[in-house]
């Protein structure tokens, strides 16, 4: 008898609405070997630290991105995407000098701003991968190398040192249905989905990305 | 033709109702080992054991280990890390291909104090098989509320099992979606439930009119985590149809969770010998007496904690469990540096929690004991309360509280009553710190 029971039930929000979303974890070690490739072009040192700032219900979404961290010899560490625990952002990033530090968003900063803390200096030295509504801010703090990171429908869309986000194009066919991205998936999935319209507008790039990866990279617009 | 039905053994993991011989024999084998992995590799340890001018061959039996064996505090950790630059304390072991992750103690007491991950922690191990118990079963869904801060994203302890986690924030905001959840997938257990979640799906059933037996139908049982169970959120989440499983950390080494007897938190003695000691003296106290817990950890090569004191006044009964188990119980007081002397009276905030939670604007039970010093002349409880349920005045609620609190504790009385929004700030969301110096 076989069996197909989801291993992890996490979510993804699209135009205002979030959805249960199954994987099993073969799946998610399958995104994360491909995530690899980009977190690659970094080049970070083996045994360095890696923080990533996310919450447990996008397990879809970052499971991948912690396994490609295993991969490639990297620790990492994790603190709540929230600003009750931007103290532990602080915390970590103080004891355990990360190379690099990714989810940071709005909450992020709200906390560390109400807890006294100069998210400038917390960020200096690191390249940090912040979300939407936090990019601008990162960007403009002198220091830090901002990359871009957006939680794509059930994807993890990562910019790569070239600054190209990048998609997972062996689990995902990316498709732009007027301006939005559209997602469907090439590979076996428990949850699959076809013409997920993802609520992202963004223009596909059809050029070979810099850093080697063979994974379509877009210009992300904006939110639908 | 093979059948479409698979029925699953409905036993417990063989150790965990093996003989007292044979689990001290085990736990002597596995504390010989341990000590000497620990001592080799975790710098801390290996100081430790020097300065006290042991060494793990000392040991031939659990007796030695008791009379010789060095104690471990936070205190140390913490030393050990300023002074050498070391995140970990001089506790961890890190080791390419085995360490996959490092976690976080939650920090409510200072800056949270690193935990390298194997594949599978002993956390989770404890924590499929308090699941196992509650009644999950393969093919069978959970609620799974936790922080990411405890070790990402790579759990895997459920799914190997078959079962699927469902996961949520520890949040307020979650409950719709908990809600939903709960309809949709009928999951069998939820974890961790703590006092500010069932608060808040309190007010959501108040609000909506949702029928909370329906919601809650599929459920065997909800482990109840972060802070001593009320008698209050008890009897409300009995109505409810949910039965709660209180859960505790046995020293930052593993889960220690209730069974469907509820007479106290079972320590997994093949994940960790348990010992309790004088919290002055540190001189052994038999079983069945108040003493400090301190944990030895017998499988996480990563962070082998050895002997460590945990601050959780406790008293431990050996004896089999009605729920088949023969390792040990232990009941938790609650933290030795919570305790507060007040003309000599020994006080604890289990011992208020009891009593604030009774009134219906303070029945979230979100208060702090105000303690400068361990030794005080009066106890001064900072209550939060719900502005929106004052039936009366404030100076009225505080003459109620003052009153029920005076009866039950006879000791002087200094009450100072805020809005529980305040308290609810100082996080993190499944509690606050009960026991504050301002």
């Amino acid at each position: 008898m076989t069996t197909s029971h989801p291993d992890q039930i996490g979510c993804y929000t699209a135009h205002g609405k979030t959805h249960f979303y199954s994987v099993k974890r073969t799946e998610l070690d399958r995104a994360g070997v491909q995530m690899a490739r980009t977190l690659r072009s970094f080049a970070f040192k083996p045994g360095s630290y890696v923080l990533t700032v996310s919450v447990v219900q996008e397990v879809v979404q970052f499971a991948p991105f912690e396994f490609a961290l295993q991969l490639l010899g990297l620790y990492g560490t994790n603190a709540d995407l929230s600003p009750f625990d931007a103290g532990r952002v602080e915390s970590l990033a103080r004891q355990f000098d990360p190379v690099a530090i990714c989810g940071v968003g709005n909450e992020v900063l709200e906390g560390l701003k109400m807890m006294g803390h100069d998210a400038a200096t917390v960020f200096k030295g690191r390249t940090v991968w912040a979300r939407p509504d936090a990019y601008d801010a990162i960007k403009a703090m002198p220091g830090v190398t901002a990359r871009r990171v957006v939680l794509v429908g059930p994807a993890l869309a990562l910019e790569c040192a070239q600054g190209s986000l990048h998609i997972d194009g062996r689990e995902w066919d990316v498709t732009v249905d007027g301006e939005e991205l559209v997602l469907s998936s090439r590979q076996y999935r428990i949850d699959p989905v076809s013409g997920l319209k993802t609520g992202f507008s963004g223009a596909l790039t059809d050029t070979p990305c810099a850093c080697g990866s063979p994974d379509p990279h877009f210009r992300l617009i904006g939110g639908i | 033709m093979a059948s479409n039905t698979i029925i699953y053994p409905d036993v417990l993991d063989p150790i965990e109702t093996a003989s007292r011989e044979f689990l001290d024999r085990h736990q002597e084998a596995s504390l010989a080992a341990m000590c000497e992995h620990a001592v080799a590799n975790a710098p801390l340890i290996g100081k430790v054991w020097a300065d006290a001018g042991v060494k793990p061959s000392d040991f031939k039996s659990l007796a030695d280990f008791r009379e010789k064996a060095p104690f471990l505090t936070k205190d140390d950790i913490r030393a050990y890390r300023d002074a050498h630059d070391d995140p970990t304390g001089g506790m961890s072991v890190d080791s390419p291909g085995q360490t996959v992750s490092v976690g976080t103690t939650s920090g409510t007491t200072g800056d949270p104090t690193p935990v390298p991950n194997w594949r599978r922690t002993p956390a989770e191990d404890t924590y499929a098989r308090d699941h196992w118990h509650i009644g999950v079963r393969p093919g069978d869904h959970v609620c799974h509320m936790l922080f990411t801060f405890r070790g990402g994203h790579r759990r895997r302890s459920l799914s190997e099992l078959g079962i699927a986690e469902i996961c949520f924030s520890i949040s307020p905001f979650e409950i719709p979606r908990i809600v939903e959840a709960s309809k949709r997938f009928r999951p069998t257990s939820m974890s961790i439930f703590p006092n500010p979640l069932i608060n808040a799906f309190e007010q959501y059933f108040e609000k909506t009119g949702e029928d909370p037996v329906d919601v809650f139908k599929s459920y065997k049982g909800a482990i109840f985590g972060g802070e001593p169970l009320g008698d209050r959120q008890k009897a409300l989440t009995q109505s409810w149809g949910l039965e709660l499983f209180e859960t505790t950390s046995l020293g930052d080494v593993a889960g220690a969770c209730e069974c469907r007897e509820h007479n106290g938190f079972h320590a997994y003695e093949d994940i960790a010998f348990i010992e309790a000691v004088d919290p002055i003296t540190a001189e052994p106290v038999a079983d069945g007496e108040l003493g400090e817990l301190v944990v030895t950890s017998l499988v996480d090569r990563l962070s082998p904690l050895v002997r460590y004191r945990t601050g959780d006044l406790v008293s431990i009964d050996r004896s089999p469990c009605g729920c088949g188990r023969t390792h040990a119980r232990f009941k938790l007081l609650g933290r030795a540096t919570d305790q507060i002397l007040v003309q000599g009276r020994s006080i604890l905030p289990r011992e208020i929690m009891g009593l604030i939670e009774k009134h219906d604007e303070t029945r979230a039970n979100l208060f702090q004991i105000i303690r400068a010093d361990r030794e005080m002349d009066e106890l001064k409880l900072r209550i939060g309360y719900d502005v929106t349920r004052l039936k009366d005045s404030e100076g009225a609620l505080r003459l109620r509280l003052y009153e029920r609190i005076s009866v039950a504790i006879d000791v002087p009385l200094v009450l100072e009553l805020v809005d529980e929004q305040e308290l609810l700030k100082l996080g993190p969301p499944h509690k606050i710190p009960r026991v504050t110096k301002k």
